[in-house]
């Protein structure tokens, strides 16, 4: 269970986050959508406890993360915006050095990879260093390093940009597959197709202000369109940005 | 503290497969023993008192009894080559001795006789060379002018108003620690640069890479990360000190350092000593280098501000290898300053009380907890996790 209550934050004379409000469940996919320098990655990084708001607060599972912000970053996990792997090191080690950062340890934690690295379909890349490997499949090394200690809460920023269509549907797949385990799902996107295709509950994001937020039904009715991409482009009032 | 065991170990393995770190914490150390090797090798061999002084003699027949003097005291002499000025020049001889013809009339007038030494002056190696000839032959013309003066009934002490003698107050140690004196230098150097490839790579290239932003998501504390970091920065140091070490103890083993008078050993217990001083200055110095490579935004940049920064705690020990000065205890709360200080003092045979060691490792450390406090707190600021745009 995520939730943010009147966020706001400023990078000097930037507004980046004006008075956000939204709530993200647990068993459902909630689409964090809105064009690119909309807010998407600065509502998130508030959630990891990375940025501090200056005004309004983060939930995780009902507890301020601005209170215990280790017991908060226990209870999600986290696909960042900015991939970051470590060249030298393979694919299974980046899932191992994050779950013993997790205080995940011993004979469970072998098996817990295995599992994670079939899920992924990422046995045969499993132990060669990362430094030869394809976008999808650095990817897929950020998503079980995100995912290694079963986090209830997952937050993926732009979690298909600039993958292959195999590669999208599998991470598509994975989180539908999450949101089927009970976990709660919020994901951000600037592309509305991903969102349409995946969202259970979408919240539109411009200019640091959420501009809609409801089941893809809810926003076209709101919007009076009968396609989600006008309503999109309606509740927005522009279709830069928003399309791949 | 498990967390920073795990980000110590992740550092460790990721690095030891990094060619530039193993290089840069391998090679920069070995640079202090292979220049002691040239440097000795090089001066020894202009200084051997063993080496035979040859003296090629042009016109010997013109003063048998200055070539008997020449001889009597350890010269060889040899009649010179017709060309012996251009083998002079092209350094084949180190000198020659021209004696002219009219030599033996001057000398039995009483008068100055004319000899030449013909030298290059341009050639350091030659002078130790020509200085034993010049020294033999002024000591012939001092002997005949003190007999010319008994001849003549004048004692000889009147014309030497000063009898010149200098006492040498020097132990073989201390002129050893002398030369020696840039050992501590190359020893700096190994713990200032050693580690700095890991330092700048874990933090500035850590946030280059943009894998920070992933470390920092996962339940551990900045102290823990700064904690892992700077282990493994100080894991690289001591392996470049033990290296440096390795090799100036080879050197000096290889250096014909008793051909130089100077009586000098590297031995178990001065290795000691060197290691108590400048082991605790890896805790400070690690821990610099991490705090100041946070602030920079890649890892180019860090490595450029670095390298020089790195340089400004050594000039201390610069300023020592060249004016040697007096340890005293206030000194010892200064890091670099204070170690720089304790080192020349093993090397020089006279190690300082142990409260100066614990003393000066204290300072390193306290300041070593300083920096890293402030390297944690740096790493809760969005600025610096994020670079300078802040995030959008």
């Amino acid at each position: 269970m995520i939730e943010v209550r009147g966020l706001h934050k400023e990078f000097g004379p930037v507004v980046a986050v004006d008075d956000v409000s939204f709530s993200a469940a647990d068993g459902v996919v909630t689409g964090l959508l809105g064009p690119n320098g909309a807010g998407k990655t600065t509502t998130l990084r508030i959630l990891t406890t990375l940025i501090v708001p200056d005004r309004g607060k983060a939930l995780i599972d009902g507890q301020d993360v601005a209170l215990d912000s280790i017991e908060a970053r226990k209870r999600i996990g986290v696909l960042p915006d900015a991939r970051g792997l470590y060249p030298r090191l393979t694919a299974r080690e980046h899932v191992r050095y994050a779950a013993e950062l997790h205080g995940m340890n011993g004979s469970g934690l072998t098996s817990r990879i295995a599992e994670l690295l079939d899920l992924l379909d990422m046995r045969s890349i499993a132990d060669r260093r990362v430094e030869g490997f394809s976008h999808g499949e650095r990817v897929k090394v950020a998503l079980a390093r995100a995912l290694v200690h079963g986090p209830r809460n997952v937050m993926l920023d732009e979690p298909t940009n600039g993958l292959d269509v195999l590669s999208t549907r599998a991470v598509r797949d994975l989180i539908r597959r999450l949101r089927d385990q009970g976990k709660c799902v919020l994901f951000s996107s600037h592309v509305m197709q991903e969102v349409s295709a995946l969202c259970d509950r979408i919240v539109v994001i411009a200019r640091g202000r959420v501009v809609a937020e409801g089941t893809p039904d809810e926003i076209k009715a709101r919007a009076g369109k009968d396609n989600l991409e006008e309503a999109f482009v309606s509740v927005i009032g522009t279709d830069q940005g928003l399309v791949q | 503290m498990k967390l920073a065991s795990v980000i110590f170990r992740k550092e460790l393995k990721d690095h030891a497969r990094d060619r530039r770190s193993i290089l840069s914490s391998l090679l920069v150390p070995l640079l202090g023993p292979l220049t002691f090797l040239a440097m000795f090798s090089v001066i020894a061999s202009w200084m051997r008192e063993d080496r035979p002084l040859i003296v090629p003699v042009a016109g010997a027949q013109n003063a048998p009894n200055l070539i008997a003097f020449l001889q009597r005291h350890g010269a060889i002499v040899e009649p010179a080559p017709p060309d012996y000025e251009a083998q002079v020049r092209d350094g084949k001889l180190d000198l020659a001795i021209s004696v002219p013809e009219d030599y033996g009339k001057e000398f039995e007038a009483g008068r100055s006789a004319p000899v030449q030494i013909v030298e290059d002056s341009s050639r350091t190696k030659s002078r130790p060379q020509v200085m034993r000839a010049r020294r033999i032959l002024e000591a012939y013309s001092r002997r005949t002018s003190a007999l010319r003066m008994i001849a003549r009934g004048i004692s000889p002490v009147l014309v030497a108003p000063l009898e010149l003698t200098s006492v040498d107050l020097a132990t073989p140690e201390k002129t050893a620690a002398n030369v020696l004196g840039m050992m501590p230098l190359f020893l700096l150097m190994a713990v200032f640069i050693g580690g700095l490839h890991v330092a700048i790579d874990s933090t500035a290239g850590e946030r280059e890479r943009g894998s920070l932003e992933p470390l920092l998501v996962n339940p551990v504390s900045p102290s823990a990360v700064v904690t892992g970091k700077w282990l493994a920065t100080i894991a690289a140091t001591l392996l470049a000190l033990a290296i440096a070490l390795a090799g100036f103890e080879f050197a000096i083993a290889r250096v014909p350092l008793q051909d130089l008078g100077i009586k000098f050993r590297l031995g178990s217990q001065e290795v000691m000593g060197l290691l108590a001083a400048v082991v605790p200055l890896a805790l400070f110095a690690a821990a610099l280098q991490i705090t100041l490579a946070l602030f920079a935004r890649t890892f180019k940049e860090a490595q450029t501000y670095l390298s020089v920064l790195m340089l400004i705690p050594m000039m201390p020990a610069m300023f020592i290898s060249l004016q040697p000065i007096r340890a005293t205890l206030p000194m010892m709360v200064v890091p670099v300053f204070g170690q720089t200080l304790l080192m020349s003092d093993v090397l020089r045979g006279e190690p300082a009380p142990a409260l100066w060691f614990a003393i000066a490792a204290l300072t390193s450390a306290l300041c070593a907890a300083l920096l890293l406090t402030w390297a944690a707190r740096l790493l809760r600021s969005e600025k610096i996790v994020f670079g300078r745009s802040g995030g959008a």
